[in-house]
C-alpha cells in the first residue's frame, strides 16, 4: 500500500493520485495475471491436444506393425500371399534411392530460391512466393499425374519418375519454410556483416544460413517427412518392383506403395506387412529427426 | 488336351528365354498374378515378371500406348479401346485368366441365420427404394427370421471397379425391370451409400457398420470369415458364395469371348449366380521374338492347370474350367513373332 | 571501389550480381517447372471445356454415365473439410506453438517437438485407415450423436451419422496439418529478440501479455508461412480424405454426412476414367488449384502486408 510517510496527509492530491495509480496498478496487475494464467492454461490445453492424436496414431502404428518386424522383413523382398518370410528389403532401398534423389536436387534448389524469396520485395518475388503458396495445396494425386505425363510417357516407369514428382511435392514447402526461416534472421547480425566488407554471397553462407539453421532444417525435415511418405505421385510413376532393383532408371518399389497395395489386401499377412512398413517410414523420419537436431547443434557450436 | 500334352506345354513355358518384362493392369488379379509369377520365376529364375496392379483403366492405357508387355483387366477392351491401339501394331488377343465371384456380405447384430436374397431385393437395397431390414420384400424371401427394423446400409465402391461391373451385370441380368442405374465400373449410387475405396475399404466399412451390407470379391469376405447372403440363381435355386459354387456357375458357359463375356446368372443347382472372369492383353503380332516368347509362354503357364492356375484356390480364386484353358491356348498359339512363327511351343 | 578492396587479394564469395543471378535463376527453375505442370494439366482438361462449355463445373451432379460431371458438391466438400480442419488447427497449433516454444522446460522442449513433428511422417494412408477403423466407430457411437443432441438446433448435424463423413475428413485433417502448423510457427516465436522480451517484463507485463504483445506480433509472418503450408496439405490430401470421407457426390446438409472433395474425386477415378470423364478430373485438379489462388490471396489480404517488411538486407550492387 503507499508509503506510510511521516508527513501524509490524507488530503494531500500527489498522494492520493499515487494511491489511486497503486490500486489500479494492482487490480489491473490482478486482472492481467489471472488472463495470462487462462491464457497460459489454454496455451498448455492446446498441447495437451495436440499430443493426444499423436500418441494414439503413433501407438496404433506400433501395435500393427511391431510383429512384422524380423530379420526376414528387413532383409528379404516382397513375397505374394502364401509364401512364409517375405520382407521390404526392395522397397526400402527404392524409398531411399528416391528419398535421395528428391531430396539432394530439391534442397539445394529450395533453399536457394528461398534466399531469393527473402531477399526480394518486389512484385516479381511475392508472385514466385504465390505461387509457392498454391502449388503445396494441389493435390499429390495431380502431381503424379504430371510425372506420368511429362517422364513416364516419354521415358518409361522408373525410379527418377518418381524422384521427378516428389520432388514437385517437396520444392514449395522447402522454398516457403526456407525463406520463413531466413526472414527470422536479425538484419543487425546482416548489416554488420555488410559493414564489414561481406558480400551477398558470404553473408548468407557464413551469416544467415547458420543463423536460420534450425528453421532450415525443420523445413527441410518437413519436406522430407512429406516426401516419404507421399503415396499417390509414387503411384503413376515408379510401377513398383517384386523383385530387387538398384537402377533407379528402371521400375522400382518403394514403402509408400507397398503400404498402399497391401493394406487393401484381403490377407492378413500382407496387412501386416503395410504396417511394418509405416512403422519403419516412422522410425525413418524419427531418426532423420534426431540426425538433423545432432547435425545442427554440431554445426552452430563450429561457429563459435 | 489337358494332361500328357498339358504337361509338355507347362515344361516348355518353365524354358522361356531369361530378360523380364512388365504387365500392368486389374488391381483384382495383383494377389494371383504376383503369387504366380513368383512361382513361375522360382522355376525359371532368368525370367522376371513385373505386374503392377495399377488399375483395369490404367492398365489398358499402358498397353495402347506401349509401355507395358501385356496387359489385365477385369472388362476387356471394348471396340473403341481396340480402336486406339495403332493398326501397325496389330490385332490383339484377350484371353481369360482367372475366374472370381462377387459376395453380398452384410453386419445384421441379432440374426443368426444366413440371408435370402434376389436380385429384384438386392436392385431395391442398392437403389434404396428398400430401406429398412424388415421391408415385405426382404421378409417374403426369409420367412421365420426376426428382422430388425432398422435403415440399411448399402455400402459400395467409391472408385470405379471390376467388381461393380459383375455386381450390376447380375442385376440387370436378372432384375432387368427392377435396376436402372446401369451396368458400368462407376455407378451413380444413392445417396443412402456409403462409398468408399477399393474392396479392403468397402470391407471395413461393412465390419465397423452395424445393419450394412456391401458386395466385395469373394477372396474378401472368405478372408474376414463375412456373413454372406446365398443368392437366387437362375434355377431358383439360393446359393451361398463359395469357390466351388463360383466354379459350377462358370461351368454352365463354357463359350466367353471378349465381346461376350458375361457369366453371371447361369442355372443349375449349385451356381453362384455372381461371378467374372478378368482378362489378360497381349498382342498377336508381337514385335520382338524373345519378349513375345516370354509374354505368350508365361501366360500360357499361367492360364494352365498344373501351372499359375494351381495358386487359384489358395488365394480366393476360382480355376478357370479345363475348356476354358483348351480355348486359352489354342488363342495363344495363334501368337506370332516378327517373323511370322508361332512363339508358343510344346 | 569499396572498403573491403584494400585487403590483399580477392574478397571471398561471388560478387553480389552474380549471386544475385543464380538465386533468381533457382527461382526461375521453379517458375518454369510449375508453369510446365500448370499447362499439362490444362492440356488435357481442354477436351472437356470444349465439350461442355464452363458452366458444367457449378452442375450438381457427377453422373459420367449420362455424360454430366457437375463439379459443385466436390467443390463444397474440399472448402468445408478445409475449413473445419483449419478451425481446429490454427488455435490449437498456435497454442502448442507458444506452449513449446516459451512455456515448456527447456528440458522437455526438444522431445515433445519431435513428438508433434513425428505427426508429418505418418503416411497419408495411415491416417485414412485408423481414422476409418478406430476413429469412424467413435464418431459413429459416441461423438455424432452427442453432437446432434446438443447442437441440433442449429439444423447442422441432423443427417446420417455413420461416422464416416465430412466431420470425420475434417478431424483426420486437422491432426495431419497440426504438425506443421506448430513445427514452423513454433519456430519462428522462439527467435523473437531477446531485447524486446525482457524490456516488456521489465515494464511489467504478464507472461500472457508479453506472448500476446511482442512474442507472436514478432512471428506473424511465420505463423502465416505454417498457415499457407498447412492449408495447402488439407486442401490438396487425396488418400486419407477418400477412405474416412464417405465419397458421397451429392452436396451434404449436415456435417456428419458422407461428401466428396475434388481431390478424392480424383484419385477415385483416375485409374479407370477415360474421354470426357478424364479430361473432367483435370478440370477438377485447375479448379482446386483456383481455390488454392483464392485462399492464399484471402490469408495475404487479412495479414497487412507491413508484417512482410522484415526483409533482409543486402549490399547494393
Amino acid at each position: 500500500m503507499a508509503s506510510a510517510l511521516a508527513f501524509d496527509a490524507p488530503s494531500d492530491p500527489m498522494l492520493e493520485r499515487r494511491r489511486l495509480i497503486h490500486e489500479a496498478a494492482r487490480s489491473s496487475l490482478r486482472r492481467r495475471a489471472l488472463t495470462s494464467r487462462v491464457a497460459v492454461g489454454v496455451c498448455w490445453l492446446c498441447l495437451g491436444i495436440a499430443i493426444v492424436p499423436l500418441v494414439a496414431v503413433v501407438a496404433y502404428v506400433v501395435a500393427k506393425g511391431l510383429p512384422a518386424w524380423s530379420a526376414d522383413f528387413f532383409t528379404h523382398v516382397t513375397a505374394p500371399e502364401g509364401i512364409p518370410g517375405g520382407g521390404v528389403w526392395n522397397a526400402i532401398v527404392g524409398t531411399a534411392e528416391i528419398g535421395l534423389i528428391s531430396t539432394a536436387v530439391t534442397v539445394p534448389l529450395g533453399l536457394s530460391c528461398g534466399l531469393f524469396l527473402a531477399q526480394s520485395e518486389g512484385k516479381v518475388a511475392a508472385a514466385v512466393r504465390f505461387t509457392a503458396d498454391v502449388m503445396t495445396g494441389v493435390p499429390s494425386i495431380t502431381i503424379g499425374i504430371f510425372g506420368y505425363i511429362a517422364i513416364v510417357k516419354n521415358f518409361g516407369y522408373s525410379g527418377l519418375a518418381g524422384a521427378f514428382s516428389i520432388g514437385i511435392v517437396m520444392l514449395p514447402v522447402v522454398i516457403r519454410a526456407g525463406e520463413t526461416a531466413f526472414r527470422s534472421v536479425p538484419p543487425s547480425l546482416q548489416e554488420a556483416a555488410l559493414a564489414l566488407g561481406a558480400r551477398n554471397a558470404v553473408i548468407a553462407r557464413r551469416v544467415v544460413v547458420p543463423t536460420a539453421l534450425p528453421g532450415v532444417i525443420t523445413g527441410v525435415f518437413l519436406a522430407v517427412a512429406r516426401g516419404l511418405g507421399e503415396t499417390a505421385p509414387l503411384l503413376l510413376t515408379i510401377f513398383g518392383n517384386q523383385y530387387m532393383q538398384w537402377n533407379p532408371t528402371k521400375p522400382m518399389d518403394a514403402l509408400p506403395l507397398v503400404i498402399f497395395n497391401n493394406s487393401s489386401q484381403p490377407y492378413a499377412d500382407l496387412v501386416q506387412i503395410a504396417w511394418g512398413a509405416a512403422l519403419l517410414l516412422l522410425a525413418v523420419v524419427l531418426m532423420l529427426n534426431i540426425a538433423g537436431r545432432v547435425a545442427a547443434a554440431v554445426l552452430r557450436r563450429e561457429k563459435r | 488336351m489337358l494332361s500328357a500334352s498339358n504337361a509338355a506345354y507347362i515344361a516348355a513355358d518353365l524354358k522361356a528365354p531369361s530378360g523380364s518384362i512388365t504387365a500392368a493392369g486389374s488391381t483384382f488379379v495383383q494377389p494371383f498374378f504376383t503369387k504366380a509369377f513368383y512361382t513361375y520365376t522360382g522355376s525359371n529364375s532368368g525370367l522376371q515378371v513385373n505386374y503392377s496392379g495399377v488399375g483395369s483403366g490404367a492398365g489398358i492405357s499402358d498397353f495402347q500406348s506401349g509401355s507395358v508387355d501385356f496387359a489385365a483387366s477385369d472388362v476387356p477392351m471394348s471396340a473403341t479401346d481396340l480402336a486406339k491401339v495403332p493398326a501397325s501394331r496389330g490385332p490383339v488377343i484377350q484371353v481369360p485368366d482367372i475366374l472370381g465371384g462377387v459376395s453380398l456380405s452384410y453386419t445384421l447384430p441379432g440374426v443368426t441365420k444366413r440371408l435370402r436374397l434376389d436380385a429384384a431385393v438386392l436392385a431395391g437395397i442398392f437403389d434404396a427404394s428398400i430401406r429398412s431390414w424388415n421391408d415385405p420384400a426382404i421378409k417374403a424371401l426369409n420367412p421365420g427370421v426376426a428382422l430388425p427394423a432398422h435403415t440399411i446400409v448399402p455400402e459400395v465402391r467409391a472408385d470405379s471397379s471390376g467388381t461393380t461391373y459383375i455386381f450390376t451385370d447380375y442385376l440387370a441380368t436378372a432384375a432387368p425391370s427392377v435396376w436402372t442405374l446401369g451396368v458400368s465400373k462407376t455407378i451413380a449410387w444413392p445417396s443412402a451409400a456409403i462409398q468408399t475405396p477399393h474392396n479392403s475399404g468397402v470391407a471395413d466399412s461393412i465390419k465397423n457398420t452395424p445393419y450394412s451390407i456391401g458386395y466385395v470379391e469373394l477372396a474378401y469376405a472368405l478372408q474376414n470369415h463375412f456373413t454372406s447372403a446365398a443368392i437366387k440363381n437362375a434355377s431358383g435355386a439360393y446359393v451361398l458364395p463359395t469357390l466351388a459354387s463360383v466354379s459350377a456357375d462358370a461351368d454352365q458357359k463354357l463359350t466367353v469371348t471378349s465381346t461376350d463375356f458375361s457369366i453371371v446368372n447361369q442355372p443349375g443347382a449349385a451356381s453362384y449366380p455372381i461371378a467374372g472372369y478378368s482378362w489378360a492383353i497381349l498382342l498377336q503380332k508381337q514385335p520382338s521374338a524373345t519378349t513375345g516368347a516370354q509374354v505368350v509362354k508365361v501366360l500360357d503357364w499361367t492360364t494352365h492347370t498344373g501351372g499359375g492356375q494351381d495358386q487359384a484356390t489358395g488365394l480366393g480364386y476360382v480355376a478357370l474350367p479345363p475348356g476354358l484353358q483348351n480355348a486359352d491356348r489354342t488363342a495363344l498359339l495363334t501368337v506370332v513373332g516378327p517373323d511370322g512363327r508361332a512363339l508358343l511351343t510344346k | 571501389m569499396r572498403p573491403g578492396d584494400r585487403q590483399a587479394g580477392r574478397r571471398p564469395g561471388l560478387p553480389n550480381r552474380a549471386y544475385r543471378s543464380l538465386l533468381v535463376a533457382t527461382a526461375a527453375i521453379f517458375v518454369a517447372v510449375v508453369g510446365w505442370y500448370v499447362l499439362s494439366i490444362v492440356v488435357q482438361a481442354r477436351p472437356a471445356f470444349s465439350a461442355l462449355g464452363v458452366s458444367w463445373i457449378f452442375q450438381k451432379v457427377w453422373d459420367p454415365t449420362h455424360n454430366r460431371f457437375g463439379l459443385l458438391p466436390f467443390i463444397l466438400g474440399t472448402l468445408e473439410t478445409t475449413a473445419i480442419a483449419m478451425v481446429l488447427a490454427v488455435p490449437i497449433g498456435l497454442g502448442s506453438a507458444l506452449a513449446l516454444a516459451h512455456l515448456v522446460p527447456d528440458r522437455l522442449k526438444v522431445p515433445l517437438s519431435t513428438m508433434v513433428e513425428l505427426l508429418a511422417a505418418v503416411p497419408s494412408v495411415v491416417y485414412g485407415l485408423w481414422g476409418l477403423i478406430v476413429i469412424a466407430p467413435v464418431f459413429r457411437s459416441t461423438v455424432e450423436p452427442f453432437l446432434s443432441t446438443v447442437f441440433g438446433w442449429t439444423g447442422l448435424f441432423n443427417g446420417p451419422a455413420d461416422g464416416v463423413g465430412l466431420l470425420l475428413a475434417g478431424v483426420i485433417l486437422f491432426v495431419m496439418v497440426l504438425p506443421t502448423m506448430v513445427a514452423i510457427s513454433r519456430d519462428v516465436l522462439a527467435v523473437v529478440p531477446l531485447e524486446q522480451v525482457e524490456g516488456a517484463m521489465a515494464l511489467g507485463a504478464t507472461r500472457w501479455q508479453v506472448l500476446r504483445k511482442v512474442v507472436i506480433p514478432g512471428a506473424r509472418t511465420g505463423i502465416l508461412g505454417g498457415f499457407t503450408l498447412a492449408i495447402g496439405r488439407a486442401l490438396g490430401e487425396t488418400v486419407a480424405v477418400a477412405l474416412i470421407i464417405g465419397n458421397s457426390p451429392y452436396i451434404a446438409h449436415s456435417i456428419t454426412s458422407p461428401a466428396a472433395t475434388l481431390a478424392s474425386l480424383i484419385v477415385n477415378n483416375f485409374g479407370e476414367a477415360t474421354g470426357t470423364e478424364l479430361s473432367a478430373l483435370f478440370g477438377a485438379a485447375l479448379v482446386l488449384m483456383v481455390i488454392g489462388v483464392v485462399v492464399n490471396a484471402a490469408a495475404r489480404w487479412l495479414v497487412p502486408a507491413s508484417a512482410l517488411s522484415s526483409a533482409v538486407p543486402v549490399a547494393v550492387g
